[in-house]
């Protein structure tokens, strides 16, 4: 304590003579100061001028801000500077008398109060039960907002999709691929018919369906009937978290992830071969009707998306 | 003496376990590499099933297309001057055959051009990746062009002289486009690479989707067509009209941003917004702190 006090002198200011010297001004020139402290305050003065005549006439926006702005700054420039330089230099110590209620005054109050209340509620059983328990009640609904943020259960959606045998593959405006519609190295983002535009549609069901031959394309060992003239469909859902992976870079074969970077391989099934996707996207087993549709022999095998606690 | 087997052994078990990691990563890629059906040569990128087709008298396609972009094939007349170019600055990768066997025999490390349309010529010559700066780099980088329009017309008009094919060289009529449409049409397909302001951004393997700010309209529609590079082609699923809603789009928003406090920051994004203001805002704050707290 003692040594943050070295400097500082304790004055009492009732013993303040006018030549004290901790009553000058900071400043050398305290004349300079004056003027030039004068000059903000006439310039900020100029400025809020303009800024009610820059009102009056309805100016732009920028020219409202900026006279107002600057004039502000202005009088904030003079305030500071005044009390930097021209008030008394300090530093002046006040001591403060004690804030606290003395022990005695305490007490008493404490006494009052289970002296005069304490009966009164004590008498009162059934109301005070009645208040506590409705308390209790809202101190658990004030849980459902909570649980609430935290959205719907996914419930079957974690498992399937709305992929069935036969769905037709339609893009975000609904309209059915057929196998002309796509030339090799094109992508496009398709769902089942009928989910484009829902909420379930666009958080599980998005596919990528991209052409990468002109043939049937086996991708894996068991997956040769899947991507019929070429065209093959993954989960749009990233395994590690969930992103869109829709950044297709066709002489590469990857689909990349934007969030993390992870790649995956068109050609071989999406086995990322880099970043922190832990699975494979799942493929999507297509057939080719006789009309030329694209469409879906079945589900995902696997659940898509990033992992959870239940997944198999 | 068992002791000192153990750890000899565990030693060399633990050693094994980390060879195994990148050894199998190597022949992984080995493998990777070898199964990738690249997708150098595409035959008629783009089939003119188009409202408006013109043909010359011997039935040749000159140009087809409709009300939102018209598909010009180059004149046959070109193409005497296209092949001389041709020889000068393409022909020593391309081959003189434009088949993409050099004339010391060996093929298939460059490209074949034939069949490819004269769009993808066009674009690739326009946007000044062709003739490359280096042969072998991982992506041809856009800069000025070195030769002109009139020329790449020329070479693209001797390309397709060779085996005609499409698509044509795009005009589109950006008067009848939709802004509103090509902004959702760009966010769906084109957002994911290049970003929604239109900067582009990093890929994988080295590669990157290059900034849309300073590229001609009709460069756009070549791109979106036939996919140059590693970028996919957008054909049936995007009609004539739904590319000229983005061309305009990108022509006109994303190359003329509107930045309400002058400075867009590259249009990286609130976090860069909030670091820059943070960093001058407080570095200023601070400074006008020192001023009014300095004691003599």
């Amino acid at each position: 304590m003692s040594e943050l006090h070295e400097h500082r002198t304790p004055v009492s200011l009732k013993g303040l003579s006018a030549d004290d010297p901790h009553l000058a001004p900071a400043a050398r020139n305290p004349q300079l100061v004056e003027r030039v402290i004068a000059l903000t305050f006439v310039a900020g003065t100029l400025l809020m001028l303009a800024f009610g005549w820059a009102y009056w006439i309805n100016a732009m926006p920028w020219k409202l801000g900026a006279t107002m702005g600057g004039g502000l700054t202005f009088y904030g420039i003079g305030l500071i500077a005044w009390a930097k330089y021209l008030m008394p230099k300090g530093p002046f110590v006040e001591e403060r008398h004690t804030l606290a209620n003395s022990d005695a005054d305490r007490d008493a109050f404490a006494a009052a109060i289970v002296e005069r209340g304490g009966g009164v509620v004590k008498r009162r059983k059934m109301l005070g039960g009645l208040l506590g328990g409705g308390l209790g009640i809202f101190g658990v609904v004030a849980m459902f907002p909570l649980i609430r943020s935290l959205g719907p259960l996914p419930k079957s959606t974690l498992f399937h999709t709305d992929w069935r045998s036969g769905s037709y593959a339609v893009d975000q405006s609904g309209r059915r691929i057929q196998v002309g519609d796509l030339a090799i190295g094109s992508i496009v983002t398709v769902f089942p018919e009928g989910t484009q535009d829902s909420e379930r549609g666009q958080a599980v069901d998005q596919t990528v369906l991209i052409r990468i031959s002109n043939q049937d394309f086996t991708t894996q060992k068991g997956r040769e009937t899947w991507a019929p003239m070429g065209y093959v469909a993954y989960s749009k859902l990233c395994t590690h978290l969930g992103c869109p992976v829709g950044l297709y870079e066709q002489q590469l074969q990857l689909l990349v992830c934007p969030c993390h970077q992870s790649a995956f391989n068109v050609t071989n099934g999406a086995i990322p071969n880099f970043g922190p996707a832990p699975r494979p996207l799942p493929q999507l087993p297509l057939y080719i009707d006789s009309q030329g549709y694209i469409r879906a022999q079945r589900d995902y095998h696997t659940p898509v998306g990033p992992g959870f606690w239940e997944r198999p | 003496m068992t002791s000192t087997l153990l750890k000899r052994g565990s030693a060399y078990l633990f050693v094994a376990v980390f060879a195994m990691g990148p050894l199998l990563l190597f022949v992984g890629s080995a493998h990777a590499s070898g199964s990738r059906p690249y997708q150098t040569t595409r035959k008629n990128a783009g089939t003119p099933n188009s409202d408006v087709v013109k043909t010359d008298s011997s039935g040749v396609v000159i140009s087809y297309g409709n009300s939102a972009i018209t598909y010009n094939a180059p004149s046959p007349a070109l193409a005497t001057l296209g092949q001389a170019l041709f020889q000068q600055n393409c022909a020593s990768c391309h081959g003189n055959e434009a088949n993409g066997v050099p004339a010391n025999g060996t093929g298939g490390a460059y490209p074949n051009l034939v069949g490819l349309g004269p769009a993808t010529i066009d674009f690739w010559i326009e946007s000044g990746r062709m003739p490359a700066a280096d042969p072998r780099s991982v992506q041809a980088a856009r800069r000025v062009a070195r030769l002109n329009h009139q020329q790449a017309i020329a070479i693209a008009a001797w390309v397709n002289s060779l085996s005609p094919s499409y698509p044509g060289i795009p005009t589109p009529n950006l008067k009848i486009a939709n802004v509103a449409d090509g902004a959702a049409l760009f966010a769906l397909n084109c957002a994911a690479c290049h970003t929604i302001e239109g900067d582009g951004d990093a890929l994988a393997h080295s590669t990157y989707a290059p900034s849309l700010r300073n590229i001609p309209a009709t460069q756009v529609v070549e791109a979106i067509r036939t996919g140059p590079g590693n970028m996919p082609r957008f054909t049936g699923n995007l009609s004539d009209y739904q590319v000229n809603d983005i061309v305009k789009y990108v022509t006109s928003y994303i190359q003329h941003p509107q930045n309400p406090g002058g400075f867009g920051l590259g249009g990286l994004g609130p976090v860069a917004e909030g670091f820059v203001g943070l960093a001058l805002g407080v570095g200023l704050l601070a400074l006008v702190g020192f001023w009014v707290g300095e004691r003599q």
